[in-house]
């Protein structure tokens, strides 16, 4: 039996004007933790799809120990005890823990010969099972009642419930908070001690750095290099990544702020439940300033974008566009009195998933001259032009240009489209709201750059992100929330990273 | 099957676009066969049974025919049949673009056939006035029976399958109290047929040698498929009715107003329901049967499924479907086959046609395969 426990040799996978992978060999050794590190679409996930039975290779062969085998479908891999944690997890959000984790093996016992799940002992197997890898679940909580951290727990369970010993986790610190990525790290390293092997899919170097043992480093479909990780420097990484130098912190001229443009005061969000979402929040942005908010997931920031953009309603305070009073307005008017809003959600609200990139890119100006006439009629050509014009400027990548359906495009693409089509309306106003999450590195520092062109352009931008990395290079004033309320204004240069944390985590001191 | 046939297969249906076309063709295709086999287990000839359909609606020549009657009055009378189906159709089509399941055709048809014929159907309007009366009043109707289901769904989020078939029953006994005190005819137990002069088929035309039908509902049918695509494909409001349809949330982000494209979409529907009702019981009909919601409202949904919600692919859709019903007369006096036999067929098809995303999916599977296999072909040559 050879030395490694996974062996993908020579792996060719293309679809249709792509190749996503060519001619990969990767070998993994029992009880490893090995990092696939690649920007978004350099083929991470395509490889351990096909590892775990998703897509079959093209060319090429995948060993499981030592043997020779066809991965045809995801049953498959379980039975090979490989297992995967989505990036989205798949879930029934109104069963229990324990429910979710013996689903599609559950324990029967017999009533009067009648089959049933014995949930009693699923239930103890579940929370043995947790205990041993300090999982720390309770099997028979729900799964809409617990934090999304918690719910990838559970989708590390079901694995380790298969008896997976090969465990895939596909950017498994996307959703969490940097406590959250700490302590799942800390899991991963468990399992491993206990005798797991690790398939690490991430973009984050620092991840790869605390936890890996080795890293292959992909970049357009092939393999560059594989690396012991604690030889190799974190910058020599990222270049290889990359394929080129990236410069970690983001050159930025002293601010140079102008004239008020949005003031928000005393502005209280209170949801259906009568919950206090955001409290009694105030604060002002000039032109040229990068005002960001800090804060960890849920804490209200998200809720102060929707209210300003006029996507939720307020219960009390006012809301102040370059002077006039927009507490009432309507959403298109806002848009018309200029904000632009990516929202967190891109899926959900930022783009129509079906409709076509170039209809995705005329949204919020659709009804507008030339896009429209004065009959209502659509201009097809402007519409079109304009598509072009942005997909080439902003380098949006997609199968078929202009007439891609938005949704077979890849997330860093969506969003590009997203910020393009923001920064095109020109508005004064431009709320980012997480706009680099689950991009690579070349993406961010993109989008990083461009923030700080639109602020050196004379808008005025509310940048929401969970990354305090991004708030720090970012920002000229920082805020920090917690809990609804805002804890404190400060310019960035007398911040320190750690006080920026305390506030986030509510202990910060009032001076 | 072997790879090469697979391959052909796979070239024939196409890439997304021709999709839309090719597989409710292949649905269809099923259908008749499956339909064939049943047709020829019961002991009858299948070719025959299908080219009696075809006579039936007057798309074949029949042996012999009546004093003046011939191939073209049976298909004048085929076509006075699909109109309805056309209209109800396209209601179901401009629902489902904001991404409502408007149920209720059927009980908006009756509505705006009943007002129809009671404000204007037993008046003694002049023709010129009274037919195009009858369907401002018929779309006026259906689009204010429609404007209630998107405003209760609007404003007090009521889902639109639940209010449309409760409004069905309503008006189907207030209606049917009404015709019962009113306006019955005592002989035919429905309502009192209206005044030619109202009625949207003109009767007994004398057009050459023959009498036939001259359904004038279908010119409305062919204008509301044309001003329906213009208004979904090339407008402003289409595009915002169907960002709506497609996600509520970011259609909302982006400023559209998704309560009055919801009710805009309903009011549309309603209307045209309102259409298919007056052509339909002023015009194929002449009166209102008691107690009865007609089928059109509830088949016009697989209809309009089988088109791809897509304006022209439902008078297609609806030339087939409705022709599998027209030909069955005559097909089961000729042929001796139950008439039930074009309902299994039209049942096979349109459960054909609702698996035509699952025969997308495999279909653009192996699709992406075989580009693949060829893009490496390509590579090495």
């Amino acid at each position: 039996m050879s030395e490694y426990i996974v062996e993908m040799k020579n792996i060719t996978k293309r679809f249709p004007g792509i190749v996503a992978n060519s001619d990969v060999s990767i070998s993994i050794k029992k009880g490893e933790i090995f990092a696939l590190l690649g920007e978004n679409g350099a083929g991470k996930s395509t490889l351990m799809s096909m590892l775990f039975g998703m897509y079959e290779p093209d060319e090429g062969e995948i060993y499981i120990r030592g043997e020779k085998v066809q991965i045809t479908s995801p049953n498959k891999a379980t039975e090979l005890n490989i297992g995967m944690v989505h990036q989205h997890f798949k879930l029934v959000s109104n069963y229990t823990i324990t429910e979710n984790i013996i689903m599609g093996t559950e324990p029967v016992k017999k009533i009067l010969g009648i089959p049933v799940v014995d949930i009693k002992r699923a239930n103890e197997e579940v929370a043995e099972l947790s205990k041993k890898y300090g999982l720390d679940v309770n099997p028979t909580d729900v799964i809409s009642d617990i934090p999304v951290s918690t719910q990838q727990r559970v989708e590390i369970l079901k694995m380790l419930y298969r008896e997976a010993e090969i465990l895939i986790f596909d950017e498994p610190t996307a959703v969490l908070t940097p406590q959250e990525i700490n302590s799942l790290l800390d899991i991963i390293r468990g399992l491993r001690d206990g005798g797991k092997t690790i398939i690490l899919i991430t973009h984050k170097l620092d991840e790869i750095k605390q936890v890996a043992d080795r890293c292959a480093i992909l970049n357009r479909g092939k393999l560059i290099d594989i690396l012991d990780v604690k030889d190799t420097p974190t910058k020599t990484m990222a270049n290889l990544m990359v394929g080129r130098e990236v410069s970690f912190t983001v050159d930025k001229s002293p601010a140079n702020f102008g004239e008020e443009v949005l003031k928000v005061q005393n502005v209280t969000v209170i949801n259906q439940n009568k919950l206090k979402l955001v409290e009694d929040a105030s604060f002002t942005i000039h032109k040229g300033e990068i005002f960001a908010i800090a804060g960890v997931s849920g804490n209200g920031q998200v809720e102060i974008a929707d209210a300003i953009a006029g996507t939720i309603p307020i219960s009390s305070g006012n809301i102040y566009l370059k002077g006039k009073d927009i507490t009432k307005e309507s959403i298109k008017n806002r848009v018309e009195s200029g904000i632009a809003y990516i929202p967190e959600d891109r899926h959900n609200c930022g783009l129509i998933m079906d409709f076509s990139l170039a209809e995705d890119l005329i949204l919020k100006k659709h009804h507008k001259h030339p896009y429209s006439d004065k009959k209502g009629f659509l201009n097809a050509s402007e519409i079109s032009n304009h598509a072009n014009l942005l997909i080439e400027r902003e380098d949006i990548r997609s199968g078929q240009g202009e007439k891609t359906i938005v949704r077979s495009m890849s997330g860093g693409n969506q969003q590009k489209a997203i910020i393009a089509r923001e920064i095109e309306l020109n508005a004064d106003l431009i709320i980012f709201v997480q706009p680099t999450r689950g991009l690579d590195i070349g993406a961010i520092e993109n989008i990083r750059k461009k923030i700080i062109a639109e602020r050196d352009a004379g808008k005025a931008i509310l940048l929401i992100s969970l990354e305090l990395d991004e708030i720090m290079n970012c920002a000229d004033t920082i805020a920090v929330i917690y809990n609804g309320k805002i804890q404190n204004i400060a310019p960035t240069h007398t911040l320190s990273v750690n006080e920026v944390g305390e506030y986030m985590m509510g202990v910060g001191h009032n001076e | 099957m072997n790879k090469k046939k697979k391959s052909i297969f796979i070239s024939i249906i196409g890439d997304e676009k021709r999709q839309s076309f090719t597989i409710p063709v292949l649905a269809i295709l099923i259908g008749l066969i499956v339909g064939g086999i049943i047709i020829a287990i019961t002991g009858s000839n299948p070719f025959k049974a299908y080219y009696n359909i075809l006579q039936g609606c007057g798309l074949a020549k029949k042996p012999s025919y009546g004093g003046k009657k011939g191939m073209i009055t049976d298909f004048m009378e085929f076509v006075n049949y699909v109109t309805p189906m056309i209209l109800a159709a396209l209601s179901f089509a401009v629902s489902m673009k904001a991404g409502l399941f408007n149920i209720g055709i059927s009980g908006q048809m009756m509505a705006a056939g009943f007002i129809s014929t009671i404000l204007v159907g037993y008046s003694e309007l002049n023709a010129f006035v009274a037919r195009p009366l009858v369907v401002l009043i018929g779309f006026i109707v259906g689009a204010l029976v429609g404007g209630l289901v998107g405003y209760l769904k609007y404003q007090f989020n009521i889902n639109e399958v639940v209010s449309t078939i409760m409004i069905n029953y309503i008006f189907r006994y207030i209606i049917t109290f009404f015709i019962n005190t009113y306006y019955v005819d005592p002989v035919s137990r429905q309502s009192v047929l209206i005044n030619p002069s109202a009625r949207l088929s003109l009767l007994k035309v004398r057009v050459g040698d023959y009498k036939m039908t001259i359904p004038l509902g279908f010119i409305v049918a062919i204008l509301a498929v044309v001003i329906i695509y213009i208004l979904m494909e090339k407008t402003k409001t289409g595009f915002e009715i169907k960002a709506v349809g497609l996600s509520r949330n970011a259609a909302k982000y982006s400023g559209i107003n998704v309560g009055k494209n919801i009710i805009l979409a309903m009011v549309i529907s309603g209307g045209l329901a309102g259409l298919a009702g007056v052509t339909y019981h002023l015009g194929y009909v002449g009166s209102i049967q008691p107690n009865t919601l007609i089928s059109t409202g509830f088949d016009s949904i697989a209809v309009s499924l089988l088109g791809n919600n897509n304006p022209f692919g439902i008078i297609l859709s609806s030339f087939f479907i409705s022709g599998l019903d027209a030909g069955s007369t005559y097909m089961t006096s000729s042929s001796g086959v139950e008439f039930e036999i074009a309902k299994v067929i039209s049942g096979v098809i349109l459960v054909f046609s609702a698996c035509s995303s699952y025969i997308k999916l495999i279909v653009n599977r192996k699709r992406d395969e075989i580009v693949a296999a060829n893009t490496v072909k390509e590579e090495r040559s």
